[in-house]
Parts: C-alpha cells; sequence; structure tokens
C-alpha cells in the first residue's frame, strides 16, 4: 500500500492551477470584452446622470442608483454563465481530484480582478464626462477611494451572487433566465429609488443594490444636498396671472436676485433628509459589512451546490 | 335562496365529485395493475394515475407541486386579510396552480395514450373530471394498453452464488447490488455482477441502451459507491478511494476540454492534478512531454484544443487520464465521432496501452470493426426487472458460441428489450450465464 500514501495537490496549489486557466481564458476566450463594455455603459449612464450627481438630492439619488445599477450589471454578467457553461468540464476534474472549493476560489480571485479593473474603468469614466466627485471622505483619505471601494464590494457581491446562480443551474438558458428576474428584483428592492411599505422594507435588506446605493448616497453627502424639487414646481406656476400681475415670477426673481434661491433649496433638502444616508463612517463601513457578508455567504452556497456535481446526470 | 343553503349545496356538490372521482380513480388504478387503495390518499393518488399514465416523472413533480400549492394555501388562509404575506403567498398559490394545470395536461395526455383514446377526452377531463372518471373506470371499453406489473414486481432472474475470486495482478469486481432510492421506491441499478479481469487485458464492455453500463463503470472506478468489492491489484478502491481514484483512468464519451487552452496546457493542468505533489516540475513537464510524443499530439502542443481534429482532441483527452499512468483506463464511447480508419487507430493505440500491463475497458456501440484488438467481453442486460445483469464475462470467442451469433451487433439484438427492436433475450442469457457461475463455483467445491 506504499503506493496509497502518495499526496496530491492540496486546496491551494489547485487554486492557482485553475486560476492559471481563468486567465487563459481571458485573453483567448474573449472574456475581456466585459471591460470595454463596463466602459461604454458607465459613459451612456454618466452622460445621462452625471450632470446633477453629487450636486442635488435627486441627482445624487436618481445618480448612485444608476451607479449601482452599473455595478449589478457588470457583476451579473461577468460571471453568470462562467460555471454553468463549462459544468461537463468541472465535473470531470472534479473526477480527477479536482476541489470544488479551489475551483470557486479561484474564480473569486479572477473575478475580484475583473471586477476590480471595472471599477477603475467606471470612475474613470465618470471623471472623463466631467462627474463631479463628493470633496469629503468618510473612511479613508481620498473621497474616490471610498466611492471605488463602494462600487467594487457592489460590483463584486453582484458578481458572486451570479456566481452563486452559475453553480446552482445546470445550463446557460437556466442562468440567462434567472437572471433578468434577479435584476429586477435587485433594482425594485433597492430600497431608496421606489417607495416600498411595510414588510417590502425589510426585503431590502436582502439586496446588494439597498447596501450599495445606501453607501453611495451616505458618501456623496445626500442630506447636505440641495433639494430642487420645489423650485422647479415652483417655476412651473411662473406664468400663472393674477390681477394682471405675474406673482410667482416677480418672487422668483427676487428670490435669484436676493439669494433666497439657495436658501430656499438647502431648506427644502434639510426637510427631505434620509437619517438611512447620514454622512457617517459607521454607516459607510456597516453597508460594506453586509456587502462582504453577502459575498461569503454566497461563494459559501456555491461551493455547496457544486459539491453536488457528481449527482449530474449524463 | 340564501348563503346558507348555496354554501350547503356547494359542499354536497363538492363531496358527489371527490366520491365520483374517487370511485373512478379506484377502478381506473385496478385496470392498471396498481394498488387501487391509493385512490384515497391525495397527492399519492395523482402519482399513482401518472405512473398509470406511463407519466411516472411528471407525476412527481405534479405531486409535489400539489403539496407545495396546498402549503400556499393554508399560508394564505392563515395570513391577514389584504396584508402583503396573504398577496404573496396568493401570488405563489397561482403560479404554483398554472404549473400544475401543465403537469396535468401531460398526464391526462398520457392517460389518453395508454387507453387508446382520443386527446379530446382531454377537454373532458379538465371540465368534468368527476364524471369522466367514472365512465373510464367502469366502462369496460377503456381499457390500458399496458398494466403496471413485471418491473414494479419482479425480482429479475436467477441469481448466481458466490463471487468472483481475487486476482493479485488484476481487477476484481463483485458488485452484489447497485441501488438508488428514487421518490420513495428502491431501484436496482445493477446486481449480481462478478468477474476477475487480469492485467495486460483489453475488455470490450457490450449493452443495450439502459442496461447500466455507465453505472457499472462509475461503481467499478468508486464514483459511484455500490454494495460491491472492487480490488485493484489486491488494494480495495472503495475503502481508499481518495488515493486509488489517481490509478483509475476514466475517459468520458464527450471530449471535456476547455476549447481556448493550448494543447500543451490543457496536459500540463491535467499532470498537476493528477500527478503525485512529490513530482518535480521538471519531471511533470518531461512526463507531459512523452505522452504528447506517445499520443502523436507533439506537433500540436501549442494548437488551442478548440483547433484540433476529433481525433487528435480524442487522444488528447485520453492522454489526461494517461499521464497519471494509471492501471485501470476506462474510455466510454472513444470512437464516436471518428471514422473507421482513425477509430482503429485509437483502438490500437489502447491495445499497446493494454499490452503494456494495463487493464483497458471499453464500451463502443461499433465493436465489431476492431472485436480483433479485444480479449474478453462483458455483456450487460437488462433483465425483466429493468436492472442491468451480467449475460456474459469471458474471452470474444466463446461469446459467439455462448450466443449462439456471430457479431457482436447480433448478440446486442438478441438480448435488447423488444421494444428496442431487439429479442427481448436478455432473461434467458442472464439465467444461463448464472448457473453457469453457480455450476462452476460447485464444481470448484
Amino acid at each position: 500500500m506504499e503506493e496509497n500514501r502518495i499526496k496530491h495537490r492540496g486546496r491551494v496549489p489547485q487554486v492557482f492551477i485553475c486560476l492559471g486557466k481563468l486567465f487563459r481564458m481571458f485573453i483567448f476566450q474573449n472574456d475581456w470584452k466585459v471591460l470595454p463594455m463596463s466602459a461604454v455603459i458607465a459613459g451612456l449612464v454618466s452622460f445621462v446622470v452625471g450632470a446633477n450627481l453629487f450636486k442635488t438630492q435627486e441627482g445624487t439619488l436618481i445618480g448612485t442608483f444608476a451607479l449601482a445599477c452599473i455595478c449589478i450589471w457588470n457583476g451579473f454578467f461577468n460571471s453568470i454563465q462562467v460555471i454553468c457553461r463549462e459544468r461537463p468540464i468541472v465535473k470531470r476534474e472534479h473526477r480527477s481530484g479536482m476541489h470544488i472549493s479551489s475551483y470557486i476560489m479561484a474564480h473569486m480571485i479572477y473575478q475580484a480582478f475583473l471586477c476590480l479593473c471595472q471599477t477603475v474603468i467606471t470612475i474613470f469614466i465618470c471623471q472623463l464626462t466631467g462627474v463631479t466627485f463628493p470633496a469629503e471622505s468618510l473612511i479613508t483619505s481620498d473621497p474616490i477611494l471610498d466611492i471605488g471601494i463602494t462600487l467594487f464590494l457592489t460590483t463584486y457581491c453582484a458578481d458572486i451572487m451570479a456566481l452563486m446562480i452559475s453553480a446552482i443551474v445546470h445550463t446557460t438558458t437556466t442562468a440567462m433566465t434567472v437572471m433578468p428576474f434577479m435584476l429586477i428584483f435587485q433594482l425594485v428592492f433597492s430600497g431608496g429609488f421606489f417607495q416600498l411599505e411595510g414588510f417590502t422594507v425589510k426585503i431590502t435588506n436582502f439586496t446588494v443594490a439597498k447596501w450599495g446605493l445606501t453607501a453611495l448616497c451616505s458618501q456623496g453627502n445626500y442630506n447636505a444636498r440641495p433639494m430642487v424639487t420645489l423650485w422647479n414646481a415652483i417655476s412651473k406656476l411662473q406664468n400663472m396671472e393674477m390681477d394682471g400681475e405675474r406673482p410667482v415670477l416677480e418672487f422668483m426673481r427676487y428670490a435669484q436676485d436676493s439669494g433666497l434661491k439657495d436658501q430656499i433649496l438647502i431648506w427644502s433638502g434639510m426637510q427631505n433628509q434620509n437619517p438611512v444616508y447620514a454622512f457617517d463612517p459607521l454607516n459607510v463601513l456597516k453597508c460594506w459589512g453586509f456587502l462582504i457578508l453577502f459575498i461569503l455567504l454566497y461563494a459559501a452556497v456555491a461551493v455547496i451546490f457544486l459539491e453536488f456535481i457528481d449527482k449530474d446526470k449524463r | 335562496m340564501g348563503e346558507t343553503s348555496m354554501m350547503a349545496l356547494d359542499t354536497i356538490f363538492s363531496f358527489i365529485s371527490w366520491l365520483c372521482m374517487t370511485a373512478g380513480y379506484y377502478m381506473i388504478l385496478k385496470k392498471c395493475g396498481a394498488r387501487p387503495v391509493y385512490c384515497l390518499v391525495p397527492f399519492v393518488r395523482e402519482y399513482e394515475i401518472s405512473k398509470c399514465a406511463d407519466r411516472e416523472k411528471e407525476g412527481r413533480t405534479f405531486a409535489v407541486l400539489s403539496v407545495i400549492s396546498g402549503i400556499f394555501w393554508i399560508g394564505f388562509k392563515l395570513s391577514p386579510e389584504g396584508s402583503y404575506v396573504a398577496v404573496v403567498f396568493e401570488v405563489a398559490e397561482v403560479a404554483a396552480y398554472l404549473a400544475l394545470i401543465l403537469y396535468q395536461v401531460r398526464i391526462y395526455n398520457g392517460l389518453c395514450q395508454i387507453f387508446n383514446r382520443r386527446r379530446r377526452w382531454l377537454w373532458a377531463w379538465f371540465f368534468c373530471e368527476p364524471l369522466t372518471c367514472l365512465i373510464w373506470g367502469f366502462n369496460s371499453d377503456f381499457k390500458p394498453s399496458r398494466k403496471l406489473g413485471a418491473k414494479d414486481k419482479n425480482e429479475g432472474v436467477l441469481v448466481s452464488e458466490g463471487g468472483a475470486a481475487a486476482l493479485d495482478d488484476g481487477l476484481t469486481v463483485n458488485i452484489e447490488k447497485r441501488t438508488v432510492i428514487d421518490f420513495f421506491r428502491k431501484k436496482d441499478l445493477l446486481k449480481d455482477i462478478h468477474m476477475s479481469i487480469p492485467e495486460g487485458h483489453m475488455v470490450l464492455l457490450l449493452g443495450g441502451s439502459g442496461a447500466g453500463k455507465t453505472t457499472f463503470v462509475n461503481a467499478v472506478t468508486g464514483y459511484e459507491k455500490a454494495d460491491a468489492t472492487i480490488l485493484l491489484r489486491n488494494n480495495d478502491l472503495y475503502e481508499d478511494y481518495k488515493k486509488m481514484k489517481y490509478d483509475v483512468g476514466f475517459v468520458p464519451q464527450l471530449d471535456l476540454m476547455r476549447g481556448y487552452d493550448t494543447v500543451i496546457r490543457t496536459l500540463s493542468d491535467a499532470a498537476a492534478l493528477r500527478l503525485p505533489a512529490s513530482t518535480t516540475v521538471h519531471d511533470r513537464r518531461k512526463r507531459v512531454h512523452e505522452v504528447l510524443e506517445e499520443f502523436g499530439l507533439a506537433a500540436v502542443s501549442n494548437s488551442m484544443v478548440e483547433k484540433l481534429s476529433g481525433g487528435q482532441r480524442k487522444r488528447l483527452s485520453i492522454a489526461m487520464e494517461f499521464i497519471s499512468d494509471p492501471s485501470l483506463f476506462i474510455l466510454d464511447e472513444p470512437d464516436s465521432g471518428l471514422d473507421g480508419v482513425v477509430a482503429r487507430g485509437l483502438f490500437e493505440k489502447l491495445r499497446a496501452i493494454a499490452d503494456s500491463g494495463k487493464i483497458v475497458v471499453v464500451i463502443t456501440h461499433t465493436p465489431d470493426r476492431v472485436i480483433d484488438l479485444f480479449d474478453d467481453v462483458i455483456v450487460l442486460a437488462k433483465d425483466s426487472s429493468r436492472t442491468g445483469r451480467l449475460a456474459y464475462y469471458g474471452p470474444v470467442k466463446d461469446a459467439y458460441t455462448y450466443f449462439g451469433k456471430d457479431s457482436m451487433e447480433e448478440i446486442l439484438l438478441t438480448i435488447n428489450q423488444k421494444e428496442e427492436g431487439g429479442e427481448g433475450r436478455a432473461d434467458d442469457f442472464v439465467a444461463k450465464y448464472a448457473g453457469l457461475i453457480t455450476e462452476s463455483e460447485k464444481k470448484a467445491g
């Protein structure tokens, strides 16, 4: 039984074997295409919502929601098919001694690389299109780095969630059928953009979008931003005539000339503050914590499900 | 008419409907050879009917969905009226109900086929199930074309006594049973398979569809353990599977490799996984290059796997397993998709591997073009209980005499079930072989 004492490569060396394969796939199998795709998406979104991002409350909410959507979209597309498309190969390799935990870990490292690249690209494109980032930071000394970490964690969390789905389903068709539902769920239950009531508010705690959006709003100092909705509503009444005069227009001219407008905007923003988006490092850390927790949870579920790959029928 | 009277009428009507359906289902189950008493058990009744309709798989899903739908209904009833929870339960129940309708169509469609009735009966089943049940149950013109029977009740044919003697230099297979639990039912996939294969032998594994070839291979390699003892060079494969699996090479039917990777990297990764951790980088590279040369892949070592021809890809797939120099080598249809010349070349390579002292077991559906390269043949057959059984194991030449046929394809036709276009003589040969084994055991003392 001398032969039986022979040891084969353990989990850690196997991670590097799998990782090598994944990076070769990145080059040869056109996996790199997700990077220019993320640049195009970031460009489109920042072109549409970038002007008021981190300037007004409305612009910040819409803009950060759009940024969270970019992250989730990128994350989902990075990994939704990566495991299910090569499931029979994984089964064969598992049969030959490959550990599933090593395989998932390699994917996690590789996906982290992709998400990091996409985050850098997104921030670069936002800066290129003239998005004004907040001047103050909460965690690190650089506010852009703070936002970058949030964007990365949101993208990565969505990515690992898609990886989990890819590990659970057996075909790419199923994966691509499930994906839109997951996407819609993330967007509807982001908790910031759509008004939710009752127990649906609790559901938002389980979405990547909620924690990504909350962190971005906090970092963008949402509560200190002016609110323009009230002023915009007033301006729609500027041509209203009363006894041959236009009192609303006159008030607007006076407010603009005297600087009252800015006070109105700030005052209106103060009435619309949301404690959830408090400009507080603990708030951001809590959001990051949840995102990291989800990442670990999704990865664990992916490993558990993929361990049953031997039960796959031919 | 008052609301109370309406409710009473509704209850009476529901009860009469249930009574009609139960009576109808009782008779239908009886006609189909199932246990009629199941008509009284909710969910099980639907499952049994699906078995009558030869739609067992759909029946399982239907039964499970019915249970889930029931849970949603209870959840809905218990939730406060108008609450979000109630809405969620209601939506889920509707979704489950829609799926149930779909499965019901499939099951009723199966019933129509088994009872040789037109599909228009589907409408009757849907819109007037109680009356339809009564008609199908009590009208003697409604007869199923096949009954549940043999496969559920039959224990199969004769079982041989004893097992194969262990070989010091070879593979000893003693499979008592390979059983799975399938939807709360025990199902035998393989039974009573005993053999000893000496080293240096190339063995053909022959069997029709569903005869259990893959199950047998998985049991022998230890991938799916059976109630068995598998000894490879007198080492128990099941007891030390984690280590011994590297001594068994299994080449799947499909070329399961990443297309966008080079040949040399594919093989190097296979070597890194399969060779012992103590192997130096130099030795590993040396082994990779040796195997590349041996399988005629050196010239394409830097090519992408997807650019290889069918034969080259198959050789690479075999090389990936051969890299660890296993004692037992099992190949599932290595010649599928290859033309005669290329397939011949591949089998000659396998013969050379066997001649180097390995055991090579090959599944193929076109054995006659390369039969001269094989030493022995294992014939697996599906007996009347639909269990994979050993119909023959021995030299190729003796197989022709044993079955009274001139080719392997004719042998396959003999043992295949009649509904598969065969002669349906599997039971005869399983019993004959079991008898032969028992006799030789007795003679041996």
